[in-house]
Parts: C-alpha cells; sequence; structure tokens
C-alpha cells in the first residue's frame, strides 16, 4: 500500500474495487452515520428506518441497549442509563465534579485519573459507554453496505483538546474501527455544504450541539478548506438550554432542587419538549409533578440569552483570530439541533449580517461531511487530489517553565502538521535531569491550562547552569494529536512521548476492555487477523508492483530493486502459509526496503506538481 | 551551515515584495501533495515522512507569508542572521514603544472601542511603511544595521498587534 497513493489521479490500481468507509458523527445527543453511495453522500438508517441514534446507553446485568430504547428508560433507570457521555470524554474526576449537579451517575476512580461510572455492569468509562454508541453504528453500516469497514472518518469539535480527541480515537479502536482521520465538525459541515454549491471564500460555521458549541472560519478555494481559525466552548450546548428551563422550573415552583435522579431525568426531558416546541409554538404548557407553568418564548429567550451572548463572544474571538472582519464573512452554515431555536438564528444573522444557512438539515450535515471525506480518504474519489482539509490546532501548546508559567510553543490556530522547537536550559549547576511538562491552554498560569502529560529527560551531563541545551519538539499530526521529545544537544541524551493525556485510559484499562470486547465478539479473532494481514500483504504487493512498473527503471539502482523484489517473494509465500504474525512481519520488512523508494517517488511528484508553472505565474 | 530556503521550497526567487495571494495558491498547490491525508491508507513510514514534510511546508508559508519573519529569513540566506535575544540600540524606537504602551493603558482604562480602532489603524500604517523602508534597503549590505533594526521594529509592532487583540478579547467580556 506504500506507493499506492502516489499512483497520478485517475489510475489507480484498483480502479473497480470500491472501500467501504463511512463518516460517524458521534455526538453529545444524537449519533450518526453516513456513507457515499455512487458518488451521493447518504445518512444510513437502521431496520426501523430511523437515522439518528440517540447517543444513550443502557447496561442491564446482561444486555446493553443503545439508542432510543435506552433513551426512553432513562427516567426510569437514570443510574444506569448513560446520557451526554461525550461531556465526559478526556475529562478528569475533578472536571466531572463541575457538571456533578448536572449528571445524576455515581463516578468512581479508575487506574488513570479517568472518572467511571458505577453500574450494574460494573464500572464503565466514557471510552466504553462510546464505544458502545459506535459499535451500533458500526454494525448498522456493515449491514447496510454488506461488508465489513475499511475505516471510518470521526467527527469531534473543534474545540476538543489532546485529551478528548485521544479519549474519541480510544473509544473507536474498542469498537473495532480503524480511524481513518478525525475530523473537526465545522470543517465537515463545510465539505458538506462546499462541495454542495462550489463556494468560494470565506464562510463560518456556527454548530450548536447538544453539547459542545464550535465556531470556525474557513476559506475555501478550489477544493481545499483551510481552517483560518476555530474557537469555542467545550461546556456550552443545547442542554444548556434544558437546564435553563429546569432551573426557571424549580424557581417558579415549591419544588426542591435535591431532586432524585430519575426525577431530574424527567425534568429535563420536559424541558427539552419545552424547547423544541418553542421554535414553533409561542407559549407551551410545562408539567412537572403536581406544578404546571406557562413558558413564553419570549421568558425562554431571555432564559438562554447569556448562553447566545457565550456563543457570540466565541465568534468575534474566532474572527479575530482569523483577521477577518464580520462583513467578509459571505456564507454562515448551522450546524447542530440548538440552531432551530429561532433566538439562535437571529442573533446569528446580525453577527454576521447575513441570512444563515440551513437548507442541509443541521443534524445530519456533520456526518454527510464525514462521510465525503471517508470516501476521498479510502481512495474511493477519483478526483480526491482536488479536495484538501487544512485543519487547525484549537488550543495552544506549551510547556511548564520557571515559576509556574506555561511558555507557548505553538499558538492556537496553527495549521496542521506542525513541528516546532525551542531551546531550554538547566538552572542548576550540576543539573542531570530535566522535567518536561506539557500543557495546552490560553492562559498564562500553568494552573490555568490542562496538563496533557509530564516526561523526565535523565543523563544530562553535568554543566554548569545554562550550558546545557535541551531542545524540545512538538509534533501535531493531522488528526490534532501531539507527540513530544527532548534532546540534550551536546550528549544527545533523548527522551520522547506520544502524549498519553493525564485523563485518559491507562495501558492496563484499555488492554482489559479490549479482551473484553473481544470474547463478547462472534466472530473468532485469529480469523479475522489473519484475513486482515492478508488483505495489507495483497495491497501492498500490488501497490509496490505497479510503482516498480511506472518508476522501478528511473529511481532505483539494480541492488535496490532486486532487494525488494526479494522482499516481494518472501511476503508472497508467507501469504500462501497462512501465519497472520509472519505476515506481519515481512509486511514490515517489505516496507522497510521502499522506503527510500517511497520517499524518492514523493520527492519526483511534488517537482511534478511544481513544474509547468513559471515563475512569472508565481510571481504576479 | 546556510539555512535551506523557503523560497527554494515554493520554487520562487527569494524576494521581500510577495504576492501574497499567489503565494497562497502555491501553498494549497504544494500542499495537495504533501499533507497527509494524501497518503491515509499508507504505512507508517510514508504517512510519517509526510507528517514532516507537511510541517515543513506550512512552517515555511507561516514564515513567508509573515514580514517580519520573512525579512529575519532574508537575512538569515544572506549569512546574515540576527541574534534576536540581543540587546536593542535603537533609542529612538525605544521611546515610541513606550509612548505606543502608554496609551494602550490608557486606551483600556477608558474602554475606549473606538480609541482602540484608530490605534490598530495606525499601528497597520506604521507596519506597511517598516515594510516599505526595509524593501528598499535590505540587499544593499551598506545598510544592514539599518534593515536589522526595521526587522526589529516589525517585530515589536506584531507584538504590539498581539497585545491589542487580547485587550479587544478582554473588554469584549
Amino acid at each position: 500500500m506504500a506507493l499506492l497513493q502516489i499512483s497520478e489521479p485517475g489510475q489507480s490500481a484498483q480502479p473497480h474495487q470500491h472501500r467501504l468507509a463511512v463518516g460517524i458523527d458521534l455526538g453529545t445527543t444524537n449519533s450518526l452515520v453516513a456513507t457515499v453511495r455512487s458518488g451521493v453522500p447518504e445518512t444510513l438508517a437502521d431496520v426501523q428506518g430511523e437515522v439518528i441514534l440517540p447517543s444513550v446507553v443502557r447496561y442491564l446485568p446482561e444486555e446493553i441497549w443503545v439508542g432510543q430504547a435506552a433513551k426512553n428508560s432513562a427516567a426510569q433507570d437514570p443510574l444506569n442509563t448513560i446520557v451526554s457521555v461525550k461531556r465526559l470524554m478526556g475529562r478528569g474526576l475533578a472536571d466531572v465534579q463541575q457538571l456533578g449537579t448536572q449528571m445524576p451517575y455515581h463516578f468512581v476512580a479508575g487506574g488513570s485519573q479517568m472518572p467511571f461510572i458505577e453500574t450494574v455492569q460494573g464500572p464503565k468509562s466514557p471510552v466504553e459507554v462510546s464505544a458502545d454508541i459506535l459499535r451500533v453504528l458500526r454494525q448498522r453500516a456493515e449491514d447496510a453496505l454488506g461488508g465489513s469497514l475499511t475505516g471510518a472518518v470521526i467527527t469531534v469539535p473543534a474545540y476538543f483538546d489532546d485529551a478528548q480527541r485521544q479519549a474519541t480515537k480510544d473509544a473507536a479502536t474498542l469498537a473495532g474501527l480503524n480511524v481513518l482521520r478525525l475530523l473537526n465538525e465545522p470543517t465537515a459541515a463545510a465539505v458538506a455544504y462546499g462541495l454542495d454549491t462550489q463556494a468560494e471564500g470565506v464562510i463560518a460555521v456556527y454548530d450548536l450541539g447538544g453539547g459542545t458549541f464550535d465556531i470556525s472560519i474557513l476559506r475555501l478555494s478550489k477544493g481545499v478548506f483551510e481552517v483560518m481559525a476555530t474557537g469555542g466552548d467545550s461546556a456550552l450546548g443545547g442542554d444548556d438550554f434544558d437546564h435553563a428551563i429546569a432551573d426557571w422550573v424549580i424557581k417558579n415552583s415549591s419544588i426542591s432542587a435535591n431532586l432524585s435522579p430519575a426525577e431530574q431525568r424527567t425534568l429535563l426531558d420536559r424541558a427539552c419538549r419545552a424547547k423544541e416546541q418553542l421554535s414553533q409554538e409561542q407559549q407551551v404548557v410545562l408539567q412537572f409533578g403536581d406544578w404546571r407553568g406557562d413558558l413564553t418564548r419570549i421568558t425562554f429567550e431571555t432564559l438562554i440569552e447569556p448562553l447566545i451572548s457565550r456563543s457570540l463572544k466565541a465568534c468575534r474571538r474566532a474572527l479575530r483570530d482569523a483577521e477577518v472582519e464580520a462583513q467578509e464573512v459571505q456564507a454562515v452554515v448551522m450546524v447542530g439541533g440548538s440552531t432551530r431555536v429561532p433566538k439562535v438564528r437571529q442573533a446569528v444573522a446580525e453577527l454576521f449580517d447575513t441570512e444563515p444557512l440551513t437548507n442541509i438539515d443541521p443534524d445530519k450535515v456533520v456526518a454527510i461531511g464525514a462521510a465525503i471525506q471517508a470516501d476521498a480518504l479510502a481512495g474511493n474519489r477519483q478526483d480526491d487530489g482536488d479536495m484538501l482539509l487544512l485543519d487547525v490546532i484549537p488550543l495552544s501548546l506549551g510547556l511548564e517553565t520557571m515559576g509556574g508559567l506555561m511558555e507557548k510553543i505553538i499558538p492556537r490556530n496553527t495549521t496542521i502538521p506542525v513541528a516546532r522547537a525551542q531551546e531550554f536550559t538547566t538552572y542548576k549547576d550540576g543539573q542531570t535531569a530535566m522535567m518536561i511538562h506539557v500543557l495546552q491552554g490560553e492562559r498564562d498560569l500553568i494552573s490555568d491550562c490542562r496538563s496533557l502529560a509530564r516526561f523526565e529527560l535523565r543523563g544530562i551531563p553535568p554543566m554548569v547552569a545554562g550550558a546545557a541545551k535541551i531542545r524540545v519538539t512538538f509534533q501535531v499530526d493531522a488528526d490534532g494529536l501531539l507527540s513530544v521529545s527532548a534532546r540534550e544537544q551536546s550528549s544527545g541524551v533523548e527522551a520522547s512521548i506520544q502524549i498519553k493525556p493525564s485523563y485518559g485510559l491507562t495501558d492496563a484499562e484499555i488492554a482489559r476492555m479490549l479482551e473484553e470486547s473481544l470474547t463478547r465478539a462472534t466472530e473468532d479473532k485469529n480469523a479475522r487477523t489473519l484475513r486482515e494481514q492478508q488483505v495489507d500483504a495483497w495491497r501492498l504487493l500490488e501497490a509496490v508492483d505497479s510503482a516498480l512498473t511506472t518508476d522501478g527503471e528511473r529511481l532505483l539502482n539494480a541492488n535496490e530493486r532486486e532487494s525488494i523484489e526479494a522482499a516481494m517473494l518472501r511476503l508472497r509465500a508467507a501469504v500462501d502459509e497462512q501465519d497472520a504474525g509472519v505476515i506481519e512481519q515481512r509486511i514490515k520488512h517489505l516496507s522497510q526496503v521502499t522506503d527510500a523508494f517511497a520517499a524518492r517517488r514523493m520527492d519526483d511528484s511534488i517537482q511534478k506538481a511544481l513544474a509547468g508553472k513559471n515563475l512569472d505565474e508565481i510571481e504576479t | 551551515m546556510a539555512p535551506s530556503s523557503y523560497f527554494a521550497l515554493f520554487d520562487i526567487p527569494p524576494a521581500f515584495d510577495l504576492d501574497l495571494a499567489a503565494l497562497g495558491d502555491r501553498y494549497r498547490a504544494l500542499a495537495k501533495d504533501t499533507h497527509p491525508d494524501r497518503y491515509a491508507d499508507t504505512d507508517d513510514a510514508t504517512r510519517r515522512q509526510a507528517v514532516q514534510r507537511s510541517a515543513s511546508l506550512n512552517e515555511a508559508y507561516q514564515v513567508l507569508k509573515t514580514p517580519a519573519l520573512r525579512a529575519h529569513h532574508l537575512l538569515a540566506l544572506q549569512g546574515r542572521a540576527m541574534d534576536l535575544e540581543a540587546t536593542i540600540q535603537d533609542p529612538e524606537f525605544l521611546m515610541q514603544q513606550l509612548a505606543w504602551r502608554e496609551e494602550l493603558e490608557a486606551l483600556q482604562e477608558a474602554v475606549d472601542l473606538s480609541g482602540i480602532s484608530a490605534f490598530k489603524k495606525r499601528l497597520y500604517n506604521t507596519q506597511q511603511d517598516l515594510a516599505e523602508a526595509f524593501s528598499a534597503c535590505w540587499q544593499d549590505a551598506a545598510q544592514s544595521a539599518k534593515a536589522e533594526r526595521l526587522i526589529r521594529r516589525m517585530q515589536f509592532l506584531d507584538k504590539l498587534s498581539q497585545q491589542v487583540r487580547q485587550l479587544e478579547e478582554r473588554l469584549d467580556d
């Protein structure tokens, strides 16, 4: 597979093979799965014809319910029915306690700092709960498409930090999904609209979902979606509208604020229904226990006014970061069920001085965009060279320096992938170790930032203070995930870390969960692994074969070619022998011996891209 | 060791006056060939290479599109790299910096939004003037000291713009 992607556009080595790839919108309130069939993106329905899967999981002693059935039982079994689990992803126990008043669950500490929810099936981490939702969507897609999936694009709020992204990726792995890419939700929405309308210019995506708010400013130009700035509030969403109504009910009735979890759930459900009705009606009747009251749209709008203001403030900040004026924004795309609230639409129209776009269903637009991207990444689009998404990191990344201060290495809204390095030094004579504390956030004090990881660089040769040169390198990949390395320049001592967020799962927890999910799985794991390895092997062999045919003569000498061909022979033999371990080894070996070849071909294709454009074109 | 040229990566001759729109177009075209998404289905090593190339491309674009960074890079290419930590010998500008800062503080205390907007405009004009002055002198080795002084001034104004933006954010709260 190594070399397949750089074949000329439209000359894929396997022109007729369509790979099954899906886009998944893993939402706070609802989740959806979509795919591209015969060039047309569509959301996939379950056997009842329902497209929307409520993101609710109920744990019963012997089974797991996911979706509408679970949602219906939320009030009756609140402790075992997990709603809005996305709000807990990548969060620590302390963060969760802040949300505590709004969440009825019993939290327990796990091996890491991640909170576990106590259920009849034992403690469940937010990652496992999310995986249970993803598993249902994966099954739905495989049933609908009639085969196993090559991969999935999973959307996350642009504002998700490293810990939240990593948690989402862990959940997908747990659900047996191959993640082609984590894609920011607003970018996905822009793709859905952009490809629809062939728009060019600056657009804003206003995404008010159940639990998170995102605003992104993008520039669309010849199929390239370039995120200029993104911002938002990872604790603001339509759920807060429900809570505002619930609080209003409690204030206006003699009901005690100390509700049982079941009562709390019932009240929130009523509040949610009232909110939805108020998008059409001017007034609704709310009933809770013995209490009955009228809620007018005007009162509702007053209640949510502070919440809408918070979203508008984030919009202005994103505009400043993108260095564009509100008037320069040509179109505003609305995403998320909460953008159905008329007051929200009105406020957005006023800020940007343009009527927001709502012609694609705001509940489906993200999944549709994700499906389009998944289709492109899986190599199904003949013209996929024309579409590219350039994302940014939502929050600055940095290190702790003397005095508990955060020193930014990569500022927010920097286009990814990115690699930046900075030099630090020792502050004591003879210092032989240095603690590297990686942080994410905008504030100066480290206590106001999120701690992502700590690691130590040891073995620095003793020198006077200030003499050592320690170069710390941050690298963020296209999914927005960070790795950090540190190196003392004079001695070459090195240490590095793939960021495992402090709030993530420990390796032991992941291992246990994987084991559990495997014992539950009906398919034979070994057979599956073997099949996958065989498919990988064939793909790689075909790719190398076609690369050799096109460029082997030009880019390789006889020795190099010989060792590649030998590695291919050995891999072919392994495939026939049906041993997954051996196949894996030989795939690795063949990849290694073709490494330099791949690099030369990449250089070559860049040279070609540059050729044919003369300097005048560039300079004018 | 001479630094590698970001201009060469974009295949354009080193120059201070650049057409930013054309630079952007060229960046997007190059990004289409280097971005890891184009190699999503390949092995780890190829993907890692794509991430690194893509990161270099992004870095190059960032430098070329930002006047102060571009200016600094041009001097470095000529073997005239500046020590950015060095103490500034520019008393005239030092006085002006103090004046700008005091003015900004006064605007903050008065919560004077139209004042801030006028301040930004003036800042922008000064940045344009500095860019013009640099463009006129940087290739002349005899005016090397002047070119360096101009870069330091540009950098200060970039920082000041950043502070204005933070101030706007605070006042928006």
